[in-house]
């Protein structure tokens, strides 16, 4: 106790204030784990869970920005508040529609709630780290998290394959990363992406290249990127489904967010060696990506393909290197989440059904057998192709509008040439639900919260697409806060 | 040259986008038993506005007339802006008309009738968004948007092969397109970087100086992501196989209203745009008018599949509008833009005469269709009359716009105008064929075969209402041309003003 007082005395109580997100999830997270134990009353804990969330995220607005707390450790900026509110507000979709599906799946833990808390958690510490060694701990218990999530489906053994290859290749991952942080620290003696940015100036050498570089890979392979993508497929398709949605939407934006940050505030005065990384991997992404879900069967991996692609379409904007790379980007990742979440959800919801097997057949006549949510999947569907009037358009055209103002031609007749393949996919499934009769006449049993959650997520996608200015502009006001603080310090 | 602007003092051209949207809205709200007439009022109304827009534009100076403008996106500088010249509203009112034709024909749709009119209604205000919208990316997204409820026209309520139709139709339109964004995008940049304006407004890229180099690049990606859409050989193939597929209305909108969409595209942007890219593809885009012309007009001969022959028939059709634009002179652009309106009118018509006949005969295969013309009379003349528009008589509306553009042509290159013309010849020879196959030589019938034709009747009152208001302009504009080459004058000068200077 005495030194924890002396250390108080010398640097001053750092303020919790600015944390109370945090300490709501964790409290909520820590609540459950013991209530969990006496009780086994799912909609207590998911109406805990989400109750939790709504109020982590009302308290955002409560919060000042621009401090940073924990002795420099951790940063709240407009920047980080914009994304945690995100993935909390994001994660209540999730967590909306999560106990039906377990139950239809028969495949009850009572850790599912506070394992997914403790991954949201994770991914709010990952945004707001203005340092190497916070950002390594929030993508850790994020990762760790989800490892647990994807093997909890009982009776299943794929599920627990997803897991362990996720387990292994993730861990890989890590390893890389805390690599590359060893490098970069002995490079420059310091942890902190601004101190970082400081020491390496723009002569950048051999010790921070092999740095940057390690740290591109091991972020690469989170986001999963190709060549680095190979336990994507198995673990999204492995997983429970509303856990899919929570990897491959809100996993997804933490990580993209963590690598934007990273990439500026750390690097930003050696884009010329991390743009054509950037842009190798994002083109391999968009090839892989489209091609291989050309060839699914399965929607559910088709969508995990299309995932890989789209991490593809968003790490291209950062081949550009500039201001309006990450301005694209932000938008992008923004956008994304909500399209992504809502076509994972929708197979969650489906699946519930007796006879629903995920594959393109089971798509057959759905326009007719339950036209409105085939209305939503039609949105989703022409929204990740980027058929305007939807929020992937505008995704895609501040991608374009990045990538041409960097002069990268080849890039963007990667994503042309890509985009249209992938219209090959896409339609199909839209083709089905539209061009074909059923191909039997049983009635869909969905509860009313998944039809509104999928269809607030698939109708916010057109409204983006129809009236864009306020994501830009908060996207504007993120890529403003992100190069800030690179200025000031 | 920079254009003026007259504002308008109600946004009407507003409330023409909006108006066959929110009729969709009502459609998806009721039941089934009233989208056919909110459908046909709405489009009605559309007809209406620009019809009265067509009266009371005034064509003497080069105005942009009922002018507006909102900002939408302003951290890009893109803002939503409509408003029109002779070429847009000429192109507004065909698409008026197609549609309301359209809508009065779709009589037995029986399968999905709320969907069909809601895909309808999204289409119309799509198309008219392409015509009036004068910021790129408000164009551009107009330009898409139209592709969803194509897509599904075709695929839902088309033919056999018709998810294939659907799924090329699309493709092919969306590769073109994305390189038509990546010039628009490119040309955005570049304004910016040179005169540091954020603007996708068409009059601020209107005064970039571009480049040669730039200029070529610039006008080749649009030039593709319009040619996909005309479609000039060799983009075309995608044509016939949607023309064939789609049901009969979808057929009239794509070829009265899609089609134009590219030439429209050529006439709009790159004469205007790139002057001088323009002049040095001259030659190329004359060849490729000539192929399209000479080549698909002998593949319609060759087919024997109405549908297919008339879908041929466009293509050889809108060669003559790519030739007169690219003749870059007053009469050739004056000649594309009638042949752009009268081919809207004559391939609706032969659209909607094919339909019939498939109503009546349940083929669209020459061998089991003719002698039709001694049970249907009334409809044997219209459909003559629309015939002999596309074959291009003088005193009906093919003939103006296609004299002109060869005189345009003529000007420039004697050898494409001359075998352009020759063409002329070819496309009688097919035009003719349809109608002789598909109304005389009931000699070549079988017995039972002539038997099944004591039913058929004659045009009933909607057919005959969709088919009338089409021959009617025929006429008027194969008769009274003078009207329309003054009212598009001033625009044919304005879209040429940096070629021939003034």
């Amino acid at each position: 106790m005495g030194i924890l007082l002396s250390i108080v005395a010398d640097l001053g109580v750092p303020n919790f204030y600015v944390l109370i997100p945090e300490i709501i999830v964790l409290t909520v997270a820590l609540t459950i784990l013991v209530l969990e134990l006496f009780t086994k009353n799912k909609s207590l804990l998911s109406a805990l869970s989400i109750f939790g969330l709504g109020l982590a995220a009302i308290s955002v607005f409560f919060i000042q920005e621009g401090d940073k707390t924990l002795y420099g450790l951790y940063i709240v900026d407009t920047f980080s508040l914009w994304f945690k509110f995100l993935i909390l507000i994001t994660s209540i979709t999730i967590f909306a529609v999560f106990n039906p599906y377990i139950d239809s799946k028969r495949s009850y833990y009572g850790e599912h709630y506070y394992l997914m808390l403790f991954s949201i958690l994770g991914m709010m510490i990952m945004v707001s780290s203005p340092n190497l060694i916070t950002m390594y701990m929030g993508l850790e218990l994020m990762s760790i998290s989800l490892y647990i999530l994807v093997g909890l489906l009982k009776r299943d053994y794929k599920s627990k394959e997803g897991a362990f290859k996720y387990l292994i290749i993730g861990g890989a991952g890590t390893a890389i990363i805390s690599y590359g942080i060893a490098l970069i620290y002995g490079k420059t003696g310091t942890f902190d992406l601004i101190g970082i940015a400081l020491k390496l100036q723009d002569n950048i050498d051999v010790g921070g290249i092999g740095g940057l570089v390690l740290l591109i890979v091991g972020l690469a392979l989170k986001a999963s990127a190709v060549p680095f993508h190979f336990w994507t497929p198995d673990a999204y398709e492995a997983a429970p489904t509303p856990i899919t949605a929570l990897m491959g939407g809100v996993a997804k934006l933490a990580t993209y967010a963590t690598i934007v940050r990273v990439t500026v505030d750390a690097f930003g005065g050696s884009s010329e060696v991390w743009a054509p990384a950037w842009a190798v991997l994002a083109a391999a992404s968009m090839v892989v990506g489209n091609f291989i879900a050309l060839r699914q069967k399965d929607v559910k991996r088709m969508l995990t393909y299309s995932s890989i692609a789209h991490t593809g379409y968003i790490l291209a904007a950062l081949a550009s290197g500039n201001g309006v790379g990450f301005f694209a980007i932000l938008f992008y990742a923004m956008v994304y989440v909500f399209m992504a979440i809502a076509g994972f959800l929708f197979l969650s919801a489906f699946e519930r059904n007796e006879g629903w097997t995920n594959s393109v057949e089971d798509f057959k006549g759905l326009a007719k057998r339950h036209p409105i949510m085939a209305l939503y999947m039609l949105i989703l569907m022409f929204s990740m192709l980027g058929i305007p009037p939807t929020a992937g358009f505008m995704g895609k055209f501040g991608i374009f509008l990045s990538l041409i103002s960097a002069d990268v031609w080849w890039l963007t007749i990667v994503l042309v040439i890509t985009s249209v393949i992938s219209a090959g996919y896409y339609l199909r499934i839209v083709a089905n639900m539209y061009m074909y009769e059923p191909i039997s006449k049983a009635k869909f049993n969905l509860t009313q919260i998944e039809k509104a959650v999928i269809g607030f997520l698939s109708i916010l996608t057109l409204l983006l697409g129809v009236y864009p200015a306020i994501f830009w502009e908060i996207s504007n006001l993120l890529t403003n806060s992100l190069l800030m603080t690179a200025v000031a310090r | 040259m920079t254009p003026t602007f007259e504002t308008a003092s109600f946004p009407i051209l507003s409330v023409s986008i909006l108006i066959p949207f929110v009729a969709a809205l009502i459609v998806f709200a009721l039941n089934e038993k009233v989208a056919k007439p909110i459908s046909i009022v709405a489009s009605g109304i559309v007809l209406a506005i620009s019809s009265y827009l067509m009266l009371v534009y005034d064509p003497k100076d080069y105005k942009i007339q009922f002018y507006e403008k909102y900002e939408w996106i302003p951290q890009f500088g893109i803002s939503y802006e409509v408003g029109v010249d002779a070429l847009s509203l000429t192109m507004v009112w065909l698409t008026a008309l197609a549609f309301f034709v359209s809508f009065i024909w779709s009589t037995n749709i029986q399968n999905r009738v709320k969907e069909y009119f809601i895909s309808f209604l999204i289409l119309e205000a799509a198309c008219i968004g392409v015509f009036v919208a004068w910021d790129l990316v408000a164009f551009y997204v107009f330009w898409e948007v139209m592709l969803i409820p194509m897509f599904l026209i075709i695929g839902i309520w088309g033919y056999a092969e018709r998810l294939y139709a659907a799924t090329k139709f699309f493709i092919y339109t969306f590769f073109g397109s994305l390189f038509l964004l990546i010039g628009v995008v490119g040309m955005y940049i570049y304004n910016f970087y040179s005169n540091k304006v954020l603007s996708t407004s068409y009059f601020d890229l209107l005064n970039v100086d571009l480049p040669h180099n730039l200029e070529i690049v610039f006008f080749l990606l649009l030039a593709l992501g319009f040619a996909v859409k005309v479609p000039m050989w060799p983009f075309h193939t995608w044509l016939p196989a949607a023309h064939v597929q789609a049901p009969t209305a979808g057929s009239v909108i794509l070829a009265a209203v899609l089609l134009k969409m590219g030439t429209y595209g050529f006439v709009r942007f790159n004469l205007p745009w790139f002057p001088e890219a323009s002049k040095v593809f001259m030659p190329v885009m004359f060849t490729l008018g000539v192929i399209a012309i000479i080549y698909t007009a002998m593949m319609a001969i060759a087919q024997t599949h109405i549908k297919r022959l008339i879908a041929y028939s466009s293509v050889s059709h809108m060669g003559f509008v790519t030739i007169g634009t690219f003749a870059l002179n007053m009469e050739g652009v004056n000649g594309a833009i009638i042949t752009m309106i009268s081919h809207g009118l004559t391939s609706g018509a032969l659209f909607l005469a094919a339909g019939f006949i498939y109503e009546r005969l349940h083929s669209y295969e020459m061998k089991d269709l003719g002698g039709m013309a001694k049970f249907v009379p009334v409809f044997a003349t219209l459909f003559m009359i629309s015939v002999m528009a596309s074959a291009g008589l003088p005193g009906l509306s093919g003939f103006v716009g296609e004299f002109l553009a060869l005189l345009g042509t003529f000007k420039v290159s004697i050898l494409t105008a001359v075998l352009a013309g020759l063409s002329l010849v070819v496309g009688a020879a097919y035009t003719l064929w349809l109608y002789k196959k598909t109304m005389f030589e009931e000699e070549l019938l079988s017995e039972e075969r002539l038997k099944e034709y004591s039913h058929i009747k004659d045009l009933n009152s909607a057919e005959l209402w969709s088919f009338l208001p089409l021959v009617i302009f025929m006429f008027v504009i194969g008769t009274y041309p003078n009207w329309w080459v003054n009212l598009i004058n001033s625009t044919s000068a304005f879209v040429l003003h940096k070629i021939v200077g003034g």
